[in-house]
């Protein structure tokens, strides 16, 4: 017992001793445990703070780009185009829906004509974010909009939205010309920022593509406060967008309209340009597309409608396709001989075709032959342009040359592009010795100096390159630049220089030609003359587009009508008016109608007595040109 | 040699209340203000859902702390075994009866009140082995027969915990215990052997954690393998913490936890928010609070004269440490993630309730300091 308390008192103190040893050893180990998670703190929260406060920023914040309104495009005289329409249209988020199945059931309800397919809608809507908007209709009516609005509590997370969508009021006339918009491309959307817009459209032809970085304005963007979810909690600073800038254009829309019905049926172009500014009034293609159907897409069956077409409608035939001139080159041809001397009163004989050696030929002999079969007669300059004799032209386009008729139409703008605005536009040929050796490799002949007289062979050009040549022709020479942007008036002003294409006495005998040829009786556009206060003058052409072998010349040359389309004659006119004190060019050509004076010169009379009529001076004198 | 040790046997009531420690309940106070603070802030500045929830728990729980602080030591003394078994039948219980939540099962239901009997059972425990080595001679501490009983009343609750599944709760029962048994004065040499044993099971234990806890463990050891799974919220507990910086993002304006980047943030993350919003300066003053909390307590075990005071109080504080330690630790992402609440802070009442139950044992101690106990329960 004793020793057991002895035992015991030794026992304590020596527990004692060891019970506070360790208390102190396991104080320290909790306090060192505390420098641990002290400096970790401090290693977080001081030494690294600045990379966590970067990756809060980026965790918390994102950009959105805010979408720029598109610019319009207006005509001459203010009409638009080209514009922005409020796209009516229903969006669903589909954690405000409850139940998304109810809620589309009574959006057909309420728009039975518009029964949304609600499984595909469901299925779909698995691979959005349940609080995202996702568009559930578009492109409703006003009156179905109204209705939804109208019911819309009675439908739960779906909304009635509006925005905007592309829409040319024009449609078909100026198709080609003012183009459509359409989703990016692939090499489109490299590199540019419009691409991660969620609706981003880019202009695909005509003045939509040339003028798109003008027309598709300055995105926008917003910072936003975002949750680990991605929603959207609040916006914390934006930059607006800036609205693209606003295309007028030279052309007047009432014009082109009537261009275009003027065309209905036919495949073809007409172009009008205002001889002193260059600016052109209207660029008409028929037949024609609907451009809005591009907006969202164009359906197959649409697309193989347009492509199988053979009057090509995607084609702009005034820019993008390129005929023979034909007989609407001899002007320049007999501008060509007066400058290169030749004398306009020399009398030349026509017995309806022409003839030059050839040992090629069985015979020895090559013929060419007039139009008129019986020929002309004895025909001075203005005669044969009259009259359109070809065996003249054989005769003054042998005599001057192939490249000086080449340097003159070159200098008129034959060959070359009118415009910088297009990229579809093409330039055409005019063909000389140069050329020839450097493209096909080959020496000229003396036969396509003569073919190329008459507008023909290798000659290409484009209708806007006609109107273009016509307007400084019958201006008095004055060099222009053309327009089809609308610049003001004070380029306008700029544009007549002081610069003369040619002799003013030469031109001014060109102008009494071309008075005649439709003026004059036995002039080829006579029967499309207009007889009133005003008058307009012009050249028919009639562009062969086959060969005619001698053996169907002896036989009788098959009739217009009587071959296939593509077989059949390109109808072209050029022309001017009024003559009193000339004003505006024109060109008309028809695909495969037929001669010139009998499908292109009336069209281009009707164009000109619109002109006359509707006194476009007037209408644009404070917009235009005085 | 009694009456040496025999200054006092037992207080008056209002001799308790005179010597209630009141730096310790202002220390607990202030920590409390800053669990109400986060989790008002967590509710996105509202005092619903977990603010006012967490106010009232404290009122109950500040009153159960008054009580068993002012209670008879002796009575406490008494209570231990019972309440240990009481516990461990909770436990048990809930295997039957528990109701699963997130794939484990935890809580107990009783008179519509849901108890997690695991968060008890800590305390228990501690009770249970203090007064087991009151109990018995200081020789007797290390020897192999004096080993068994505490060993088995350690073991079987952490294997009732485990197979909840708890990991979390059960290594810190573990850490617990083995601080008793540390204070306690059991050979290093045990601590030692337990440890090679450790280590040489983890191998073994490693097939039987769940996929969830082995992918814990993974994304511990490598957090970039997972960014947007496990590796994910400690990526953004971390970015929240640093991006707090110095002073903090301001109360009310954390990002990242408002945002909803960080997990849990009401319960095991809602340091992170706090760090995120009060910046360094707030969690380092955190830090000093809990570590003076501890050192109060630390302190009380000291001045405690008898054995059963002094193992309950070292037991019980350190695992009020080992609570902050590993929740802490885990937030920034120095320990795995398992499921530790930060004491009196993460929203939970049985945690709460516990943590104040233990505090309310230190007090005890506190004002029983002198009062000498009997090995074998009453001396009087």
């Amino acid at each position: 017992m004793k020793n057991k308390t002895i035992h015991s008192s030794f026992d304590i103190a020596n527990s004692e001793k060891l019970i506070s040893r360790r208390a102190t050893l396991l104080a320290i180990a909790q306090t060192a445990l505390f420098g641990v998670l002290g400096s970790r703190l401090a290693y977080l929260q001081l030494y690294k703070h600045d990379e966590y406060k970067s990756l809060s920023d980026d965790n918390r914040t994102t950009h959105r780009l805010i979408e720029p309104a598109r610019g319009s495009i207006l005509d001459l005289t203010g009409n638009l185009v080209a514009m922005n329409t409020e796209n009516y249209q229903a969006l669903v988020v589909l954690e405000e829906t409850g139940d998304v199945h109810k809620a589309l059931i009574a959006f057909n309800s309420i728009l039975p004509e518009k029964k949304l397919e609600i499984k595909k809608i469901i299925d779909l809507s698995k691979k959005f974010s349940k609080f995202k908007p996702i568009k559930l209709i578009e492109n409703l009516t006003w009156d179905e909009f109204s209705k939804l609005n109208a019911n819309v509590y009675n439908l739960m997370g779906i909304y009635p939205n509006v925005d905007f969508k592309r829409y040319y009021p024009k449609n078909e006339s100026l198709a080609h010309l003012v183009g459509y918009v359409a989703s990016l491309n692939k090499e489109e959307s490299y590199n540019n920022p419009f691409s991660k817009l969620t609706n981003a459209k880019s202009g695909k032809v005509g003045i939509e593509k040339s003028m798109n970085s003008n027309l598709r304005g300055i995105i926008g963007n917003k910072r936003l406060e975002i949750n680990a979810f991605g929603r959207e909690i609040r916006e914390l600073n934006r930059v607006d967008s800036k609205k693209g800038e606003d295309v007028q254009l030279t052309i007047d829309s009432d014009l082109q309209d009537f261009c275009y019905k003027q065309l209905n049926g036919l495949s073809g172009a007409v172009t009008v340009v205002n001889i002193h500014s260059g600016d052109y009034l209207a660029l008409v293609s028929a037949p024609a597309f609907d451009p809005n159907k591009f907006y969202n897409g164009i359906s197959h069956s649409d697309w193989n409608l347009l492509t199988s077409n053979i009057y090509k409608p995607l084609i702009n035939k005034a820019i993008s396709n390129y005929y023979p001139p034909g007989s609407t080159i001899k002007p320049f041809v007999a501008l060509a001989a007066l400058e290169a001397g030749f004398d306009l009163n020399k009398r030349i004989q026509c017995d309806g075709s022409y003839e030059i050696k050839d040992a090629s030929m069985e015979t020895g002999i090559k013929s060419f032959y007039c139009w008129k079969n019986n020929g002309h007669g004895l025909m001075n300059m203005k005669d044969a342009i009259q009259r359109s004799c070809d065996v003249y032209f054989y005769t003054i386009a042998r005599e001057i040359g192939i490249d000086k008729i080449a340097e003159v139409c070159r200098r008129f703008g034959l060959g070359k592009k009118v415009f910088t605005d297009f990229e579809e536009e093409l330039s055409g040929t005019v063909p000389d010795k140069k050329w020839k050796k450097d493209v096909l490799g080959e020496s000229w002949m003396i036969g396509e100096s003569l073919v190329a007289g008459i507008g023909q062979g290798y000659f290409l050009t484009t209708p806007a390159q006609l109107s273009f040549a016509t307007a400084q022709l019958v201006n008095g020479g004055k060099k222009l630049n053309a327009n089809i942007i609308y610049k003001g008036t004070n380029l306008i002003q700029k544009n007549l220089s002081t610069q003369l294409l040619a002799n003013e006495n030469h031109l001014s005998f060109i102008k009494d030609c071309l008075y005649s040829a439709t003026n004059i009786p036995g002039g080829t556009a006579y029967g499309s003359r207009i007889k009133g206060k005003y008058e307009f003058a012009g050249k028919t052409g009639t562009s062969q587009v086959r060969r005619i072998t001698i053996k169907e010349r002896e036989e009788g040359i098959i009739k217009n009508k009587d071959l296939d389309w593509e077989q059949r004659d390109h109808g072209v006119f050029i022309g001017y008016g009024p003559i009193e004190k000339p004003k505006y060019s024109i060109s008309v050509l028809i695909e495969h109608g037929g001669s010139g004076s009998s499908v292109a010169a009336p069209i281009a009379k009707n164009v000109m007595n619109f002109i006359f009529n509707n006194k476009l001076d007037v209408k644009r004198m404070f917009k235009s040109d005085a | 040699m009694r009456s040496f040790y025999q200054i006092k046997t037992s207080l008056s009531i209002i001799d308790r209340i005179k010597e209630i420690n009141y730096l310790l309940v202002f220390l607990l106070l202030i920590i409390f203000s800053f669990g109400l603070l986060s989790l008002y802030s967590v509710a996105e500045g509202n005092f619903e859902p977990w603010a006012k929830n967490h106010l009232i728990r404290f009122f109950i729980s500040a009153a159960i702390f008054l009580i068993i602080s002012l209670m008879n030591i002796k009575l406490i003394l008494k209570l231990a075994y019972p309440l240990f078994f009481l516990n461990i039948l909770a436990l048990i219980l809930i295997l039957f009866i528990g109701t699963e939540t997130y794939g484990a099962t935890r809580w107990i239901r009783i008179a519509g009140i849901s108890l997690q009997p695991s968060e008890f059972i800590k305390v228990s425990l501690i009770l249970c082995l203090a007064k087991y080595y009151h109990s018995i001679s200081f020789i007797d501490v290390s020897k192999i027969s004096r080993m068994i009983i505490p060993a088995i009343i350690t073991i079987i609750p952490i294997g009732l915990v485990v197979v909840q599944p708890d990991l979390g709760t059960s290594i810190i029962i573990c850490i617990g215990a083995g601080s008793i048994f540390w204070i306690v004065g059991v050979n290093y040499k045990y601590f030692i052997a337990a440890f090679v044993v450790a280590c040489a099971s983890i191998p073994i234990g490693w097939q039987y954690l769940h996929q969830y806890q082995k992918e814990r463990v993974y994304t511990f050891f490598n957090p970039e393998r997972d960014p947007l799974g496990n590796g994910y919220h400690i990526m953004q507990s971390k970015i929240a913490l640093g991006s707090g910086g110095f002073s903090g993002k301001g109360y009310l304006d954390g990002t990242q936890s408002h945002l909803n980047f960080l997990p849990e943030m009401h319960t095991d993350f809602i340091f992170t928010m706090y760090g995120e919003e009060f910046g360094f300066i707030g969690t380092i003053f955190l830090l000093f609070i809990y570590l003076s909390i501890i050192f109060v307590s630390i302190n009380i075990a000291n001045k405690s004269r008898s054995n059963f005071s002094k193992f309950m109080s070292s037991g019980l504080i350190f695992l009020f440490f080992i609570h902050i330690f590993i929740n802490i630790g885990m937030v920034m992402g120095i320990l795995p993630v398992v499921g530790v609440p930060l004491p009196l802070i993460s929203y939970g009442g049985s945690s709460m309730l516990a943590t104040m139950i233990s505090f309310g044992l230190i007090m005890n101690c506190y004002i029983n300091r002198d009062v000498i106990l009997a090995k074998e329960g009453f001396i009087d």
